[in-house]
């Protein structure tokens, strides 16, 4: 084994933060690309970041934004380079390694939590992304994924919305009534 | 004599101790949930604990940032999502003997070594706060700016794979923290001219983001992998783990104690500074660095705990917060009637000795439910992987959205959950984008700021380096940092000791 | 109980009724607060608000939104609906946010329900410098132009204010200013030697004049301050500044324009008991903060002078992005 490889051993992905995943003597599906994207936005960055003051002076706004987006642009061409002379990975491909099937549908799932969050409310938008996710995951029986989701849903709204009064979007759930009569009943105002 | 009575006080009336073994507990679970962090506890125990009377406040405060700090490890090294910024280094290693069925272990060795680093902040609180507040003091933007520039030679240090992807994400960490409006001169960063963008990106998205969300996607790959189970029957380390990390311990605890008590230096950088540190110093591990070691936990955890204590120096010798959670005090102190200040530790020094006294104890709790909970916190990770992973993804969703009440951050989050993802498939390491975030704030402000005094002038600058003691220590620490791990340094050290090398 | 349950059943089919507008509170209220949790701003909500629950009989949840000088708290509670339940608590900056180009909308879009109390400033030095008192600063400043430094958080901030109005009365002075992200920060370096002088609100300052680590130099008021009773008044160093005294920043409690009267008024009565409590009395006085406790007419006029006077005299600064005149805010009579 290449002493200088610090990756995952079978299977590069990454899974721990610190040994990156990838290899160091070859170039995966994708990562040429990732790389020529990153110099990209490293140039866009640049200009940007020359917009804020330009060379105004050494206090103004925008001159650590500049250095530092020189910096990404100057490792982020580094990168490109020493990938693009790099052989490709043989038996890898992008659909199978990098971007499965599954992780393209969470991605989508998690997307559609975002946009129905604010119109929905947190507590219809989050049941139906757990009866899913288990759902789809788990290969069990409705029941199975209809009660693990409502009890760990429950839980944590209880922690978040109940113990430390986080608002969370209330949506088309009436939740603040719904509390105030909790409240009220409780401390027998009801 | 008195100051014995005002530091047992806490155990004089049975109320006040409940309380801080309250608060220690909640404070363990409120920092190992992403996103429900002590400050945000703390505040709402202001409201919370209005009526109350002083002591009974100040030791459910207390309690439950001593937990709090603590806490964030158990995140951080069971799911690779620390459960607070200062537990960013400790997923490091935890997360690889996490892995390998070592959880309990880690937390073990996480637990006894926090309440080591606990201890010593709490130590140097009580003997030496007021030499080290005037030492905080003297520290000016310049070398503020040269702490921030030291912490960034970290990337080093935290990139295993690349070093040039390491910078590459180091910059990058620095560039998302100066993305919104400027907090000195309130000009536009970055907001390409959007609105939702003028409040710039809040760092807990990033990290929730960053290790969560990436880690969660990384995860469904393997989904039907059967969880690692966890070796539970060594939790608490041998007294010869101890005393082999004990030499260890003690620096990065003076790491931690000094960080902490810089205003506007906290935990996270302490952790991280210590974790650089045992890299450094430690010649041989037993198992190498970001697979699982040892040291790599005990100096980070070592370092944030002793980060409490120090906080707390400037907050009662000077009524000066040392971090946020301290901040948030001194607003209670106020509530209650209290003017923390210079002229507190003069009017009531009970009331300082009265703090140090529910910090130990407090410390005490933490090593007690530290240790006795291991159990049951480990079976987290033994869940189905098809439960763990949405409830890890939900969890970041709602941590992400609590910090602000902001869906922005929501976003952010998720954006920033699959672009790490990519970065993780591809070798780019992730902790350099954080501690570029961490000291982004620090490095660019400070740097103005010192610019400014000078007139815009860089000679002046150098000359204000030079004449002052601790600047130039700062400045010859970068400087020897920095060769130390550029190529020079090895054909240096060839040419002088001949062909050995480590 | 089943008339409870019959009430709960109503509340939560129809949560918009106008029977919510009449038995006002039904729901808990979310308090917006636009500043970080510790500062001022939060400290001040925090220890006035219970107060202000139990004389309302209903429950206020706060929060705090930080970002962007505070305008992302104030376009939150703009988005929201003018129903009551969604209040911003904040201080005096969303006045100054459209002439420093920060925003769009300011205190006019907002009801104010009580502007609980008011800061004065304060001009302190480092304990070392080579001066002690303001005229001392003055001869300083002339015989080393360009070397005192002074700190400032900020336009639109306080320290800006200050010193836009030292520069209007006494004639440009040649310093130094060193900006900061918020007085606390600031304090600290000035304890520190970082910076030489710094105006902040006298609250902030207090308990390290008192410790003898900072040197009070001029209290901007008009009248002798209760709490310094031996610092000069800006009025005595300066008959120049009482065009602009008294001022100071301010916090205050304020509803989205176009809800109910009846809310307007519930809520008015309740933090004007709150703001009466002796326990939250003691603490402003004890920070060193002037109570103001004034709502409706009173506090709308409040309002406009404040913003008349502080926009113009930073726009004559050469400090702000937009003439005042643009947003219709005219010029002070005096």
């Amino acid at each position: 084994m290449d002493p200088e490889f610090r990756g995952d051993i079978d299977h590069h992905d990454g899974t721990s933060d610190a040994l990156p995943g990838g290899y160091v003597e070859k170039r995966r599906p994708g990562e040429l690309g990732f790389a020529i994207f990153l110099t990209l936005a490293s140039l866009g960055l640049l200009y940007s970041a020359y917009g804020i003051s330009g060379f105004e002076a050494l206090s103004s706004p925008g001159s650590v934004p500049m250095a530092t987006t020189t910096v990404m642009l100057i490792s982020a061409l580094v990168v490109a380079w020493r990938t693009a002379k790099l052989p490709k990975v043989a038996g890898e491909t992008l659909s199978k390694d990098i971007l499965p099937v599954m992780v393209i549908i969470f991605v989508g799932f998690l997307i559609l939590f975002g946009v129905l969050l604010k119109p929905l409310g947190f507590l219809p938008t989050s049941a139906l992304f757990l009866v899913a996710a288990i759902k789809l995951l788990s290969r069990k029986g409705w029941g199975y994924s209809l009660t693990i989701a409502f009890l760990s849903l429950f839980v944590i709204w209880l922690v978040f919305r109940i113990v430390f009064t986080v608002l969370l979007p209330a949506g088309i759930v009436p939740e603040a009534e719904f509390i105030q009569f909790f409240r009220n009943l409780l401390s027998g105002k009801g | 004599m008195e100051i014995l009575i005002a530091i047992l006080t806490v155990f004089t009336q049975p109320q006040l101790l409940i309380l801080v073994g309250i608060g220690t507990f909640a404070g363990i679970y409120i920092g190992a949930i992403p996103g429900l962090s002590v400050t945000m506890a703390v505040s709402i125990l202001i409201s919370f604990t209005f009526s109350w009377e002083v002591l009974p406040a100040i030791s459910l405060m207390v309690g439950i940032y001593m937990g709090g700090v603590y806490g964030g490890s158990r995140t951080a090294i069971l799911l690779n999502i620390p459960g607070a910024p200062s537990a960013i280094a400790t997923a490091m290693d935890g997360y690889p003997m996490a892995q390998k069925g070592e959880a309990g272990q880690a937390i073990g060795v996480t637990t006894v070594m926090s309440f080591f680093g606990g201890l010593i902040g709490i130590l140097v609180l009580a003997l030496a706060a007021p030499f080290v507040s005037e030492f905080a003091l003297t520290f000016q933007p310049r070398d503020y700016m040269l702490l921030a520039v030291l912490g960034i030679l970290l990337v080093g240090s935290l990139s295993t794979g690349s070093l040039v992807k390491g910078i590459f994400a180091g910059a990058l960490g620095i560039a998302i923290g100066s993305v919104g409006r400027d907090p000195l001169t309130f000009t536009e960063r970055f907001t390409f001219d959007f609105k939702l963008m003028e409040g710039g990106i809040s760092f807990i998205a990033v990290m929730i983001g960053m290790f969560g969300v990436s880690e969660a996607l990384q995860q469904l790959q393997n989904v039907n992998m059967k969880s690692v189970r966890q070796k539970i029957d060594r939790i608490v380390p041998s007294f010869g783990t101890i005393k082999k990390y004990l030499p260890l311990s003690l620096q990065t605890s003076s790491i931690g104690v000094i960080i902490g008590a810089l205003p506007g230096t906290g935990g996270d950088i302490a952790a991280l500074m210590a974790y650089d540190h045992a890299k450094r110093v430690t010649k041989n591990p037993k198992v190498p660095f970001g697979q699982g070691a040892m040291e790599g936990l005990v100096a980070p955890e070592t370092a944030n705990n002793a980060a409490v204590g120090g906080a707390f120096i400037p907050m009662m010798t000077l009524g000066i917060p040392g971090d946020a959670v301290t901040a948030i005090m001194i607003g209670a102190l106020f509530i209650h009637g209290l003017n923390p200040g210079p002229m507190l530790m003069i009017d009531q020094p009970d009331m300082f000795w009265f703090i140090v006294g529910a910090l130990l104890t407090a410390n005490f709790f933490m090593l007690i439910f530290g240790l006795t909970g291991i159990k049951t916190f480990t079976k987290i990770v033994e869940m189905p992987r098809s439960i763990i992973i949405p409830l890890i993804l939900l969890l970041s969703i709602v941590g992400a959205y609590a910090v602000n009440t902001s869906i922005t951050d929501v976003y952010w989050m998720l954006g920033f959950g699959v672009f790490g993802y990519f970065m993780r498939h591809y070798g780019y390491p992730l902790g350099p984008v954080i501690l570029g975030v961490i000291l982004s704030r620090l490095l660019d402000d400070n740097w103005r700021r010192a610019i400014i005094s000078e007139r815009e002038d860089l000679g002046r600058f150098f000359e204000g380096i030079f004449t002052s003691p601790l600047s130039l220590v700062l400045f010859v620490s970068v400087i020897l940092i920095f060769v130390s791990q550029t190529p020079i340094w090895t054909a240096l050290k060839r040419r002088l000791f001949g062909g050995e090398t480590l | 109980m089943s008339r409870k349950l019959i009430g709960a059943i109503v509340a939560l089919g129809l949560s918009a009724t106008v029977a919510t507008a009449q038995d006002y509170p039904t729901k808990e209220i979310q308090g917006i607060i636009q500043w970080g949790a510790g500062g001022s701003t939060d400290t001040v909500m925090r220890s006035v608000t219970p107060h202000a629950e139990a004389a309302l009989g209903g429950t206020v949840v706060m929060q705090n939104m930080t970002g962007a000088v505070g305008a992302i708290a104030l376009n939150y509670v703009v988005d929201a609906e003018a129903d009551g339940y969604t209040l911003l608590m904040g201080a005096e900056n969303p006045m100054l946010y459209k002439i420093m180009g920060l925003g769009d909308e300011d205190y006019s879009a907002f009801t104010p329900i009580n502007l609980l109390a008011r800061g004065t400033p304060l001009l302190v030095a480092n304990v070392n410098a080579p001066f002690d008192d303001y005229a001392g600063m003055l001869a300083y400043i002339a015989a080393n132009p360009g070397e005192l430094k002074m700190g400032a958080t900020g336009p639109g901030g306080l320290p800006s204010v200050i010193t836009a109005m030292m520069n209007t009365v006494e004639g440009k002075l040649d310093v130094i200013a060193v900006p900061y992200d918020g007085d606390g920060p600031a304090l600290t370096a000035l304890q520190g030697g970082a910076i030489d002088v710094m105006p902040a609100v006298l609250g902030a300052a207090i308990e390290g004049v008192r410790a003898g680590n900072m040197k009070p130099l001029l209290v901007f008021d008009t009248k002798t301050n209760a709490t310094l009773p031996d610092v000069q008044i800006a009025t005595d160093a300066n008959a120049g500044y009482a065009t602009y005294l008294p001022w100071g920043p301010f916090f205050g409690v304020f509803a989205k324009n176009g809800t109910p009267d009846n809310v307007i008024a519930a809520l008015t009565s309740a933090y004007a008991t709150a703001a009466e409590n002796p326990e939250f009395v003691d603490l402003m006085n004890g920070r060193g903060f002037t109570m103001m406790n004034i709502s409706g007419e009173e506090a709308t006029d409040f309002l406009s002078k404040w913003q008349q006077g502080t926009a113009w005299l930073l726009d004559d600064a050469g400090l702000t992005k937009a003439s005042p005149a643009d947003f219709g805010i005219a010029r002070p009579s005096n």
